[in-house]
């Protein structure tokens, strides 16, 4: 029972019998186990949602939620009147993000149309890892980099008053979102199916035509679905923002301007807040928001990308 | 005779002008008519063997000036004396058989008004090679060439400035990076001595929420390969492990405040942070395992079953040793994820800084479960921001640590894959 039928000779180095019976006598408490695991994801979803909600909550009562978004008076900790408003907050995720998708965009999706369509497989396997390993660069290293080595560059070479600021943490974040825009895009162009190349290429056209009239139509939902996944990377980044952007909350002008995003503010005010307080639970509040934002990036992303499944199984 | 042997033999006509006439630029023809009924006498043995040459005939203001030939012809013909046929038209496709021919219908035209040339302008004859390309072929392979560079560049742009930052992080990191740093712990508030304390923090924080999550995650893989049905209730699951990879990071961070460290009573501690770190490290873990298994051939399943296996007995003999590789890739990407977060261990365990002494008694065991812990990510946040004086060698120190550590787990995890790629059995 316990050899593998695959094998068409016994492998003498095959267990002996008693443990695959144990093993075997497990099977309904091991299914058991594997079902409540498989279901733990949705659990946890949950769960995430519930906590953070349930901290936020009470804040709610005492909160003016129109005033919570369209103010931008963000000072938590003043004397004379609390203010809890996220429209600067929001505005430098905003900027951030979008400064970030602008570089991030063309570059990624060029790097994988030259991955997936130019590149000879020997380049092709190496640029594969290296943007892999670049995708496992921490956060807070890639914040270091923009403070330590970015923010004199900024400095010296465009003469700012300082060198962290919304071009920083852009330029920081488009880094840190290309190597997944450029993992997903690749896979989008490779699910286009190989015919369409060879018809295109049958009937005269040239590579760039084929990458610009074929396979970026065919493969357009997928590139969508890579360019989501990279701005909901973007807009959840934490330690590289808070260390990039200068965190001063306030209303962008300009790019050489300091921002303060929504997640840095999380990091950097909770631990000092009195646990249970108004800036407590606002904070939390600030988490739902994130939460909700990346959510909806990311569902939409799945939808487009189920979008293209549907359609190449027809 | 010596222009005979350039790639393109130039003629010069200047309209109006008198005197006697070679086609030179002291002496240029007075007419295009007169050029196209000269040139042909000039040209004649041209028609064999000197393909590839171009004729080109200039037009100027006045004889002797020396102009800068323009670069593009106004008018463009061709011959071919292997492929041009008598129905020849001069282009590209359709070229005439050889120059007497051509230079016969160009005067006709001429002499009809259909060609014109202005001082500043030039008509170009090309003898054809057999094989080479047209003007629309050369026209789209260089474009095709600007897409193939630009791509490339967009490519290695990408690749070429992280090796030097890396590189200017490794060359100012030089003067500590040896064995000392990593074993000493930080001093004189963390403006010297090394970074043993974070190392082990960051260590036993990878361990322990590597223990909570590649159990569940496994599992929860196996479930959705093996035992889900294509329903919806597996396509909630689905978008869950996908909304749960694509929760941020700092609201992982809040979840564990709120339910490790608040709800279950934990309090700030290394157990809590690290459950904070194996729930958002799942997602990882669940989808390589998925993946793996999915990649083990049906047929291997229906064997099995045939022989009267049950489902886990077929996945524990057959599925899981035959996908057991791939399964280890994802935990170790786990590892490499776990150990550089901090957003989710700052307010869950970790903490700024812990008194340890030097006895290694005490450098071993020196975080419990239940005791906030220093984490190297942590550490590295703390000293570029928060910590005054600290000396350029320790601060870009620990951050090649931090990189060359989640950096080198992955490399495991790339080498593992390929080596797996070139031993596939199936």
């Amino acid at each position: 029972m316990s050899q593998a039928p695959t094998q068409p000779a016994p492998d003498p180095r095959r267990r002996k019998p008693v443990v695959p019976m144990l093993l075997d006598k497990s099977e309904p408490f091991v299914q058991t186990m594997i079902r409540l695991c498989g279901w733990s994801a949705i659990l946890f979803v949950l769960a995430i949602f519930f906590f953070v909600f349930k901290e936020a909550l009470p804040v709610l009562n005492d909160l003016d939620l129109g005033e919570f978004f369209t103010s931008d008076q963000w000072r938590p900790t003043s004397e004379v009147k609390e203010q809890f408003g996220i429209f600067a907050l929001l505005a430098g995720t905003l900027s951030v993000t979008a400064l970030a998708m602008l570089i991030a965009v063309p570059l990624g999706l060029g790097a994988a149309v030259y991955v997936s369509e130019f590149a000879s497989p020997k380049v092709k396997e190496s640029l594969k890892i290296i943007i892999e390993l670049l995708a496992a660069i921490p956060s807070v290293v890639w914040g270091f980099i923009g403070m330590a080595v970015l923010a004199p560059i900024i400095k010296t070479q465009l003469g700012t008053s300082d060198g962290v600021n919304i071009l920083n943490g852009g330029i920081i974040l488009a880094l840190m979102s290309i190597p997944i825009i450029v993992s997903v895009g690749e896979d989008a162009l490779r699910a286009v199916p190989d015919s369409y190349r060879e018809a295109a290429i049958a009937l005269g056209a040239s590579r760039w035509e084929v990458v610009a009239k074929v396979l970026f139509p065919a493969a357009k939902s997928g590139l969508l679905a890579a360019v989501l996944l990279g701005v909901g990377r973007a807009i959840g980044e934490t330690m590289a923002v808070l260390m990039a952007t200068g965190h001063k909350p306030m209303t962008p002008g300009s790019i050489f301007d300091p921002v303060q995003t929504l997640t840095a503010t999380i990091a950097a005010e909770l631990g000092e807040v009195f646990q249970g307080g108004t800036h407590y639970r606002v904070l939390f509040l600030i988490g739902i928001v994130l939460f909700v934002i990346t959510f909806i990036v990311n569902l939409t992303a799945d939808i487009v990308v189920k979008g293209i499944k549907g359609k190449t199984n027809e | 005779m010596s222009e005979i042997h350039s790639d393109s033999l130039e003629y010069y006509i200047s309209p109006g002008c008198s005197g006697s006439s070679s086609g030179s630029a002291d002496q240029p023809y007075t007419s295009l008519s007169e050029a196209f009924e000269k040139l042909p006498e000039k040209l004649v043995e041209l028609n064999d063997g000197n393909t590839g040459r171009k004729i080109e005939l200039v037009c100027i203001a006045s004889p002797g000036v020396q102009t800068k030939p323009p670069k593009k012809a106004k008018h463009r013909f061709y011959v071919d004396t292997k492929a041009g046929g008598v129905d020849g038209q001069g282009t590209e496709l359709a070229p005439w058989a050889d120059l007497v021919t051509g230079f016969k219908h160009l005067k006709d035209q001429t002499d009809q008004g259909r060609l014109d040339l202005k001082p500043g302008q030039k008509i170009r004859v090309t003898m054809r090679e057999v094989f080479t390309s047209t003007d629309q072929e050369s026209l789209r392979s260089g474009r095709e060439l600007i897409a193939r560079v630009s791509f490339g560049i967009m490519a290695w742009s990408l690749v070429v400035p992280i090796f030097a930052i890396l590189g200017y992080l490794v060359y100012k990191a030089a003067p500590s990076l040896n064995l000392d740093f990593l074993l000493t712990n930080p001093k004189d508030g963390m403006t010297a001595g090394g970074i043993w304390t974070p190392l082990l923090g960051t260590f036993m924080l990878v361990l322990i929420s590597l223990a909570i999550a590649a159990p569940i995650g496994i599992l929860a893989g196996v479930y959705l390969n093996e035992y889900a049905g294509d329903n919806w209730f597996t396509r909630v699951i689905n978008l869950a492990v996908i909304n749960l990879a694509g929760v941020p990071s700092i609201v992982h961070g809040l979840f564990g405040v709120g339910a490790f460290v608040l709800f279950m009573k934990m309090g700030v501690s290394l157990l809590a942070a690290s459950c904070t770190i194996a729930v958002m490290t799942l997602p990882v873990i669940i989808t390589s395992t998925k993946e793996a298994l999915a990649a083990v051939p049906m047929a291997f399943r229906e064997a099995c079953w045939n022989l009267g296996a049950t489902r886990w007995q077929t996945i524990r003999t057959i599925v899981l040793p035959n996908s057991i590789a791939g399964i280890l890739t994802g935990v170790i990407l786990q590892v490499a994820r776990a150990a550089g977060e901090t957003a989710p261990i700052l307010f869950t365990g970790v903490t700024y800084y812990v008194i340890v002494s030097d006895d290694w008694s005490d450098k071993l065991t020196a975080f419990g479960l239940n005791d906030s812990f220093m984490a190297l990510s942590n550490h590295l946040f703390k000293l570029a921001s928060n910590v005054k004086g600290v000396p350029d060698s320790i601060l870009y120190g620990t951050a090649v640590v931090l990189i060359a550590l989640v950096l080198v787990v992955n490399s495991i995890s790339v080498l593992f894959r390929l080596y797996l790629r070139s031993r596939k059995k199936w």
